[in-house]
């Protein structure tokens, strides 16, 4: 791959990034300000829109900073290093940035939202929540055709036996066994996920709800599909690579790749523009009454990005920064989850980097 | 859409506050005989409490009559009794006699206790008609 390209790598990653930033604010919930619950009533104050100004000042300095980064590195003739350091930079300091103003967000919580946090609506609703069938779909499919794709790679190493091989095989195989089942399960715990509703009359807010948690899982379940399609047909090509089938792998792998993350960005494009954070578009009508139900609860929110709540049952929980839902770091079985990706994702890169290594 | 609302810094214990709230929705017709309503864990999960407390609220309503649990089919709202039988009159009876007491204690007189008794049993009628023409 040349400099060019990394180059242009590079500066789409930092723009995603920082537009993404920079948009936040505009569908975040009412009330909801950098991961911090200040009440609705807050949302008009002449403090909040200064933060807000602030916000997109550091938003463009860290771009500014990233570029300059990047750059400087990678026209001193170590392009890579550059993308990598400037990568680095950009999530670094988005992080930053975010502390600091989630701090200072907080800080503009009346006392009055604590009272509010401590109440909490649910419909009376029966059965099961849209999408599930699908996202039950997706999660067989993902795990017969990782499955399948996985025995194909292991029978075709017969008769290859270095471990660089054996590494380059199993890679891709290995990780599509774990990312898109892993994906799919995502889905299905979306379509069951926890609702943070207004109080008063309610019901607006949990039409916005359901409607933007049926459209994720939705999402999830077929950015699951993508993805197990895309890494069968990618772990394929490399097998046949590596037996020497084929010169290249082809044009129709980097078209796939192309149209798979074209299909994604879309689609999460569209859930940003139609619902905004948890549907709040869609909840004007009764935007103005108090939100609950955990999201509204400070205390249960570390730095705005992790919920933990021993008592709460709930799996996964409506994000409060951000788009779309989080895991609560106080139940048991999300623990387990999150765990079991996390060590089998360092299984996977521990058997490649020790195949090429040794 | 009907909804439950908790309120943690009341003294009602949760389950309690569950469990009026399904009681007044269930006798008010709001939730006619045969709804299903959700499942403990779905309950317990939007409203952020144990899965004890929701499961608590329902086995009490059951004992009462208001709701029919079944493994398979989840919780749903009861038929209303035919006729009441005469010990449980008593007891519900002897309930309403310890709550007037109560409110006359606290400070109502006859013609607010007979107005407010009327308008709860009006208020249950009702919200049962305003289902009924839904």
């Amino acid at each position: 791959m040349n400099d060019t390209v990394i180059d242009l790598f590079f500066t789409l990653r930092v723009f995603v990034v920082v537009g993404f930033l920079l948009v936040l604010p505009r569908i975040t919930r009412r009330g909801l300000l950098f991961g911090a619950y200040i009440g609705e009533a807050s949302a008009e104050r002449d403090a909040v829109r200064r933060l807000l100004g602030d916000w997109y000042l550091g938003c463009v300095m860290l771009m500014a900073v990233s570029f300059m980064v990047g750059f400087t590195i990678s026209f001193s003739g170590w392009a890579v290093a550059g993308n990598l350091i400037g990568t680095v930079v950009l999530l670094l300091g988005g992080l930053v940035l975010y502390l600091r103003f989630h701090s200072r967000a907080r800080e503009l919580a009346p006392p009055a939202v604590a009272q509010q946090a401590k109440i909490a609506v649910a419909p009376l609703q029966a059965g099961e929540p849209e999408g599930t069938g699908l996202a039950k779909l997706a999660l067989s499919a993902c795990l017969a055709t990782s499955i399948a794709v996985f025995v194909y790679a292991l029978l075709s190493l017969e008769g290859t036996r270095s471990d660089e091989s054996f590494a380059h095989i199993m890679f891709v195989p290995s990780l599509n066994l774990l990312i898109s089942p892993f994906t799919a399960l995502l889905a299905l715990l979306t379509a069951k996920a926890k609702r943070s509703l207004r109080g008063g009359s309610g019901g607006r807010s949990v039409e916005a709800q359901d409607a933007f948690r049926a459209t994720m899982t939705n999402v999830a379940s077929w950015t699951a599909l993508l993805i197990c399609a895309f890494m069968a047909l990618l772990s394929i090509q490399v097998i046949r690579l590596l037996h020497s089938e084929i010169d290249s792998l082809g044009l129709e792998v980097w078209l796939s790749a192309v149209a798979v993350f074209a299909l994604i960005l879309a689609n999460l494009i569209r859930v940003v523009k139609s619902y905004g954070q948890g549907g709040a578009l869609l909840e004007t009508g009764s935007a103005e009454a108090p939100l609950t139900d955990g999201l509204a609860d400070n205390a249960r929110w570390a730095w705005g990005l992790f919920y933990v709540d021993r008592n709460d049952p709930s799996i996964m929980v409506e994000s409060r920064f951000g788009l779309g839902y989080t895991f609560n770091y106080g139940n048991r079985i999300s623990i387990l989850i999150v765990a079991t990706f996390l060590v089998l994702s360092l299984g996977v890169v521990t058997l490649v980097l020790v195949g090429i290594l040794r | 859409m009907l909804t439950l609302t908790i309120d943690r810094s009341l003294e009602n214990p949760v389950y309690q506050q569950v469990a009026d709230q399904l009681r007044w929705l269930v006798a008010s017709g709001a939730l006619s005989a045969g709804t299903g309503l959700p499942s403990v864990r779905q309950l317990a999960g939007d409203l952020g409490v144990n899965l004890n407390t929701i499961a608590r609220a329902y086995r009490l309503l059951e004992g009462e009559g208001f709701l029919i649990i079944r493994d398979r089919a989840g919780v749903v709202v009861a038929e209303p009794a035919e006729r009441i039988e005469s010990s449980a009159r008593d007891k519900l009876l002897a309930e309403v006699r310890a709550t007037l007491a109560r409110l006359r204690q606290a400070g109502m007189s006859t013609e607010e206790l007979l107005t407010v008794m009327q308008f709860e049993v009006l208020e249950m009628d009702g919200g049962g008609r305003e289902n009924d023409d839904e």
